[in-house]
């Protein structure tokens, strides 16, 4: 049986600081990138510099003759002949060193060496010969006839039609409507570039082997390396107790934690390899670029009649996924929809999951849709949006959601963002021009189970909290214990945590989707439950009392009728027997035919220079529905963060690939420009709407981390339109891209 | 990863210029950008020779013309936040505040601002161009949307210095000292076009150091900045950018100076606007026709075409700020 929702809570919802924020800034927490074994060796690996290539020849036989180095490992090694990239049927196409490249960045050779700086000098003693092929890194060219092949299958990764949807008559919606309007919208290319880089440390014991790795999720990780190494689960063990970030590029297993395993095992000793930041720009993943053709038909009263996109996306030269339609299917009311996406082959890296993975691509588009289609019918923005809201999710079955703040979002975002003076204020006849824009938007999944918990209640009243979950640096461990101390009345400096280890925690699933919270602080919940309920029991006995009438307050048990019936907690006489108290929760199923989203709203009001097309963001406002605020500073650090994210796709961040050669030439920190605190704008608020969805599960959590990022590059696009009159359908908005934008303007 | 070399740290000029006279020798001054082509590979060296303690490389003094004399080893941090820079030669100043960032500005010194080598992303990156050595630019086919649209042959990179073209509109003489001795000259002939050597970027031979910079007193009635365009609010080189210097009496223009950033292999100086602009009144005309004058010859590549509407834009934008 569930437990009761929380009334008032005196920790949860509070603004707590990290419970690790000193080992963290300290420099005292150890990250994988930190580990420092006793005899370990150095492995860094050998990458194909074309984008697409045979290997025909790989000698190594200098490089393994340079000092220090202990191994080399290539295609020519039996045991690193190991499946990888399974296509869309899940049967492997390449190889951990597969002599056929099919894009920059593949993995050719990699050698052990004593020290970091021998194994680099030996990477560039080993002899490569290369066939180079024709290669082919444009999606749209990728699609037409004829196009050079990136898998011998074509270059679509699912067969055209594949996950097409459509609802009602969208000609007829079409028919319908008093406006149609289509545009053609674009998203480029970004890549994750965590704070910490991608690598492991790997170390065997006999048949064992550890990894520390840094991971969003320890126990795919294990899984993927026994299926990989051919052991059982009980012989690998993975670590990932701090971790500098992830975005999802570290949801998969990377091809370098088998190499240094295999390294580990071949030497006999512990390997760490980690990856150089611009190793990552090329192989640990991307949010795909997505080009979106869309149409939308809408009444003059803003009810919308019909939308219709055409997507295409380019997963790289790997089997992923990169769709963007379900805002367009589930965001706002509409009878008549359809959705074609084609997803394809490019010889580039593969993408991997993105935070909010094809969402702010699809926010892109149908926000700055939704406010064209506005001034079209002449009505404002947040109105528009108002009348089309969605009690039932269209793209499921017309399930209802649990619960939907994206009204309140939208009204009480545009309240403390001054929506109507911001659009009223005078936009300035000099150079420097104002606008505001804004934005909805939602986020497609929620997790659920499986997710186990332990609380342990030692003898003295503190506590160890167990979580399998990862804390990629959201703050996952303070929330987790800001819930134990609300159920037990523990300080959280008396809570210790262990988490995050295959072989002291236990199962949950990886960190992403946004759904830690809302899987993992209910099993907590149910732990510390547990361990509550065995308290009163325990007191119950001692105090000759019924456990229905005590209740734990302040460390005491103490009895509702007569109150001078009380006993500490560490005065239990059968506690200090057993000296622990052990408390497990699990994560319950979702609720039956509902569906759980998180909904959000984000506004922005920006300056634009007209004579150089630079733009400025000078504030933001968001209002988030994603269920209980658990942490107001984490909370707000989410919302920050992704805004802040949001504004790199909607101003900065791109990658670029040498249309001669295929390479990509910003493949560093100067020349991809991630936004720096001077890009951000100071003035950034956030409000939470709560809609006290008792339903979605024990601790009322929907997902924060993804929605935080999805409306706000469409805000502030919406905002560069509101200042200039030009809409910028291709995103970054460079000034390049804004002044060749403008000046078009000025001369017709 | 950087690879061996032996280090040196010079002990005088003289000791430097010896030590540095070998092929294979490099000068490290700040290293913020000597340090970063090392590791990337872009060129390699067998020995580093440090001048950061040479004492008589370092401050910026007035001179007893009324000029200024500025140590190569001045750092950008020292220069934006010096009061009489500020005050006398703001171009300057704004210029070494607007360029990286404030760890680098601690850091990175003015000699090694002006030496630095492209940051043209095929020149950094894992291609044999004609810079290296190679036979091919390969920008001209290329991703060139940060190219250069003067100036370019062989090579179509983009000076990436901020203060050089600061220094340029200052009329700034450098001064030289080698094996042969020491010479002065002004800023203008230090850099090297592509057309007459695509494999270095100004006239220091091996073993030259560059060692200090020196500034007339300013004209009377002068006014200058340094504006900047740029993706990204910090730690970002500029997209394109415009020194200018005036000498402005009783409303007209007697003298001025426009030299851009970002828009050629050389900082370059647009004449054209300074013509446009000599004996005029700083009026909306007279900043249209320059800012117009200052793009008039341009010959963009395929992805830069921006460049023009960009430069044009920004010069007006300077110069409506001059006005102002
Ligand atoms: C992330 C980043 C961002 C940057 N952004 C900008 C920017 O926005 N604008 C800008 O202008 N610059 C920028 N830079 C470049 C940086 O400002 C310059 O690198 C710095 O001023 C160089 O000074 P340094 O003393 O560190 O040079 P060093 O790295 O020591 O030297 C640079 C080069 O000059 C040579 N050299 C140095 N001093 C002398 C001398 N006295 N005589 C002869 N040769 C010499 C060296 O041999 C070397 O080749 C950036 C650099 C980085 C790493």
């Amino acid at each position: 049986m569930n437990p009761k929702p929380w009334g008032d809570t005196a920790v949860v919802g509070k603004p707590v600081s990290r419970i690790d924020a000193y080992e963290r800034l300290s420099g005292a927490a150890i990250y994988s990138l930190d580990v420092l074994l006793p005899d370990m060796l150095h492995a860094a690996i050998l990458r194909c510099p074309h984008a697409h290539a045979i290997v025909k020849k790989v000698d190594a036989s200098a490089a393994l003759a340079m000092p220090g180095v202990r191994a080399v490992l290539t295609d020519a090694d039996q045991e690193a002949r190991i499946p990888w990239h399974p296509d869309a049927q899940g049967k492997p196409v390449s190889r951990l060193f597969d002599p056929h490249c099919r894009c920059e960045g593949e993995e050719v050779a990699a050698v052990a060496a004593e020290t970091p700086q021998q194994a680099a000098d030996a990477l560039r003693r080993i002899r490569v010969e290369y066939e180079t092929r024709p290669f082919v890194i444009e999606m749209e060219a990728a699609h037409r006839a004829g196009a050079t092949q990136v898998h011998d299958g074509g270059n679509y990764v699912y067969p055209p039609g594949t996950g097409d949807t459509e609802r009602g008559d969208v000609a007829k919606g079409f028919a319908e409507a008093d406006v149609v309007l289509e545009e053609t919208y674009r998203t480029s290319c970004e890549i994750h570039t965590t704070m910490e880089v991608h690598g492991s440390v790997a170390k065997w014991d006999g048949k064992r082997l550890t990894v520390w790795n840094t991971t969003q999720g320890v126990f795919d990780d294990q899984a993927a390396l026994a299926a990989a190494l051919k052991m059982p689960l009980s012989d690998v063990r993975v670590i990932g107790h701090y971790m500098g970030g992830g975005f999802g590029s570290k949801l998969n297993l990377g091809k370098y934690t088998v190499i240094a395993a295999l390294f580990a095992r071949k030497t006999g000793r512990p390997v760490k390899l980690f990856l150089s930041r611009e190793e990552t720009f090329l192989s640990v993943g991307n949010r795909p670029a997505h080009t979106m053709k869309l149409k939308a038909g809408v009444r003059k009263d803003g009810t919308l009649t019909a939308l219709e996109l055409n997507g295409i996306g380019t997963v790289g030269a790997y089997t992923d996924w990169t769709t963007v339609g379900y805002q367009v299917a589930d965001l706002y009311l509409c009878p008549n929809v359809r959705v074609k996406e084609l997803q394809v082959y490019t010889h580039a890296g593969q993408s991997r999951p993105f935070r909010a993975p094809g969402f702010p691509q699809c926010s892109w588009a149908l926000e700055q849709m939704m406010d064209a289609l506005a001034e079209k019918i002449g009505m404002d923005p947040v109105e528009f949006r108002l009348k089309n809201i969605a009690a039932v999710s269209q793209a499921e079955e017309n399930k209802p959601y649990t619960s939907t703040g994206f009204a309140e979002c939208l009204r009480e975002g545009a309240r403390v963002f001054g929506w109507r003076q911001a659009r009223e204020r005078k936009k300035g006849d000099g150079a420097w021009v104002r606008g505001a824009g804004m934005a909805g938007g939602m986020w497609g999944y929620a997790g659920g189970p499986p997710s186990t918990a332990i609380v342990r209640l030692y003898a003295d009243g503190s506590v160890n909290l167990n979580i399998g979950a990862s804390d990629l640096g959201t703050g996952t461990k303070t929330v987790m214990a800001m819930v134990v101390a609300e159920e037990l009345g523990v300080p959280l400096d008396r809570i210790q945590i262990e988490s995050a280890d295959t072989a002291t925690t236990q199962y949950t699933g990886a960190s992403g989707g946004s759904k830690t919270v809302m899987v993992d602080s209910p099993a907590v919940r149910a732990a510390a439950l547990e361990v509550k309920a065995a308290l009163v029991q325990m007191a119950a006995g001692q105090l000759q009392a019924a456990a229905s009438g005590l209740s734990l307050v302040n460390g005491e048990i103490v009895s509702a009728d007569s109150p001078d019936k009380r006993v500490k907690v560490q005065d239990l006489k059968t506690l200090k027997e057993q000296q622990v108290v052990v408390g497990v929760g699990r994560r319950g199923p979702n609720p039956a035919g509902k569906v759980i989203r998180p909904f959000a709203a984000q506004f922005a009001e920006v300056e634009v220079n007209t004579r150089t097309g630079e733009m400025r963001v000078l504030r933001m406002a968001a209002a988030h529905d994603s269920g209980r605020v658990m942490n107001r500073l984490t909370y707000e650090n989410q919302v920050f963060g992704g805004m802040t994210m949001g504004i790199g796709l909607a101003m900065t961040e791109q990658r670029i690939l040498d249309r001669e050669t295929g390479k990509m030439v910003n493949a560093n920190w100067h020349d991809y420009k991630i936004p720096t605190m001077k890009d951000a704008p100071a003035d950034m608020t956030c409000v939470a709407i709560d809609p006290h969805d008792h339903e979605c599960d024990t601790t009322s959590t929907k997902g924060l981390g993804e929605p935080a990022m999805v409306p706000t590059a469409a805000a502030v696009a919406n905002a560069f339109y509101h200042a200039t009159g030009v809409r910028m359908t291709s995103a970054p908005i460079t000034p390049a891209e804004a002044i060749a934008a403008l000046s078009k303007r000025r001369k017709g | 990863m950087l690879s061996q070399f032996a280090y040196r740290k010079a002990g005088s000029v003289q000791e430097a210029i010896e030590l540095s006279s070998r092929p294979g020798a490099r000068i490290l001054a700040g290293g913020s950008d000597l340090l970063g082509c090392l590791r990337d590979g872009v060129f390699s060296a067998d020995r580093i020779v440090s001048i950061s303690g040479l004492k008589e490389l370092k401050g910026v003094a007035a001179t007893a013309g009324g000029g200024m004399r500025i140590g190569a080893l001045a750092t950008l941090a020292e220069i934006a936040g010096h009061p009489r820079l500020r005050q006398a030669y703001p171009a300057l100043a704004q210029a070494a505040a607007a360029a990286a960032s404030p760890q680098l500005r601690n850091q990175g010194t003015i000699g090694g601002n002006l030496c630095q080598r492209p940051r043209c992303w095929y020149f950094r990156g894992d291609f044999p161009c004609a810079r290296k050595g190679g036979d091919t630019c390969y920008a001209i086919a290329g991703e060139n949307q940060l190219h250069c649209i003067f100036g370019g042959e062989g090579c179509y990179m983009v000076h990436p210095s901020d203060t050089a073209p600061a220094l340029l509109a200052l009329d700034a003489k450098v001064r030289i000292q080698g094996r042969k001795g020491a010479r002065t000259i002004p800023l203008a002939s230090f850099f090297v076009l592509p057309s007459v050597d695509p494999r270095r970027e100004n006239a220091l031979a091996p073993g030259e150091l560059l060692t200090e910079i020196l500034l007339d007193p300013p004209e009377p009635g002068a006014r200058g900045l340094y504006r900047k365009v740029r993706e990204r609010g910090a730690f970002d080189f500029a997209l394109v950018g415009a020194a200018i210097v005036l000498a402005i009496s009783e409303g007209t223009v007697k003298k001025a100076r426009v030299a851009l950033s970002g828009v050629a292999p050389v900082p370059w100086r647009s004449e054209e606007a300074e013509a446009a602009l000599a004996g005029k009144k700083l009026d909306q005309q007279a900043i249209a026709a320059a800012a117009a004058a200052a793009v008039k010859d341009a010959e963009p590549l395929s992805g830069n075409g921006y460049k023009i509407p960009l430069v044009r834009g920004m010069v007006e934008d300077a110069l409506s700020a001059l006005a102002g």
